[in-house]
């Protein structure tokens, strides 16, 4: 990529090392090996996570501590590393502890929740705890929508309001820990 | 903190919360019917297996699809008791005795449910 393709005309003209390309396979480079980072953060988090019996009431009660991490992709990064994060992390711990059925289960609802996040995020009217909290409902939603689907019946969606209110509960945690963090946290990465 | 949290939010929130409560009403309204009358449905993937009077004792094997599933009536009272899914979700939810109440095993996708005999227990219409 020489400097002519270039609108800005950085770095010098045989394509040095510190021109704008470079400093741009430098920059994916780094979001790339974050974007990893992360990932495996938000794996151990589910992990945690899984040994604290939080859902033996009822299924689908949890904190979701790893959809903090993917919060913080969605902020720092953005949509496709912070999609790509939740799928690696949904994917791998479903074949590590949960089986095929918990990991269907897990992406109908990890996914909806992350969409939703994402076109919440994109309306700038919200903050990270309004996204985060819409997120954590739509989690469950999803989860609800698999498990009608599932046994044919929407009558699963009777489990709608606890799970509604859990999902309320545990978003505004989730979004007022993000938004700590992100303080806390560097600039664009 | 209140910085931190903007108007959309709380109308968010404020939807979602009446969405909540909305939909937890008519699990309130159908408490009514008399638990004698009830039968107890058993789903499998959404067709019916088989339906069974809630005040007589019995012990039903759900074997459908190699799944196993045993469900127990007595006293009034219903409890899956043994099932061959992972979590065992199921038999952690405990016993049931009310209309509108269910068990579900969610990987072998069986629904034991309580209704009520009075006819009108319409609350979600699927389809």
């Amino acid at each position: 990529m020489s400097s002519q393709d270039n609108p800005r005309g950085a770095g010098t003209a045989a394509g040095s090392s510190t021109g704008t390309a470079a400093r741009r396979a430098d920059k994916h480079t780094r979001r790339i090996a974050t974007a990893a980072i992360l990932a495996t953060l938000a794996l151990m988090f589910s992990y945690v996570e899984a040994m604290i019996p939080l859902s033996v009431t009822m299924p689908g009660v949890k904190l979701g501590v790893a959809n903090l991490v993917v919060l913080i992709a969605l902020y720092k990064l953005d949509f496709r590393y912070a999609f790509a994060i939740n799928l690696v992390r949904i994917v791998i711990s479903g074949l590590l502890f949960s089986g095929v059925f918990g990991m269907v289960y897990s992406l109908a609802g990890g996914m909806l929740s992350l969409l939703v996040m994402w076109i919440l995020k994109k309306t700038d009217l919200f903050s990270v705890v309004g996204v985060s909290m819409a997120g954590g409902v739509f989690h469950n939603i999803g989860q609800l929508l698999i498990a009608s689907f599932l046994v044919s019946d929407l009558r699963m969606f009777l489990y709608l309001p606890v799970l509604m209110f859990s999902g309320l509960a545990s978003g505004i945690i989730i979004g007022f820990i993000c938004y700590f963090v992100l303080q806390k946290t560097p600039k664009p990465i | 903190m209140l910085k931190i949290i903007r108007k959309a939010d709380i109308v968010l929130f404020v939807l979602l919360l009446l969405l909540g409560v909305g939909l937890a009403v008519p699990s309130f309204i159908k408490g009514t019917s008399a638990p004698e009358n009830a039968t107890v449905e058993i789903t499998v993937a959404g067709e019916l297996y088989g339906s069974y009077p809630l005040n007589k004792d019995a012990e039903i094997n759900v074997s459908d699809k190699g799944h196993l599933n045993k469900v127990i009536i007595k006293d009034g009272q219903v409890q899956m008791i043994e099932a061959s899914c992972h979590n065992q979700l199921c038999i952690k939810q405990g016993t049931i005795g009310m209309p509108n109440q269910q068990i579900i095993c969610l990987p072998n996708r069986v629904v034991v449910r309580i209704v009520s005999d009075k006819g009108g227990d319409v609350d979600v219409i699927s389809g």
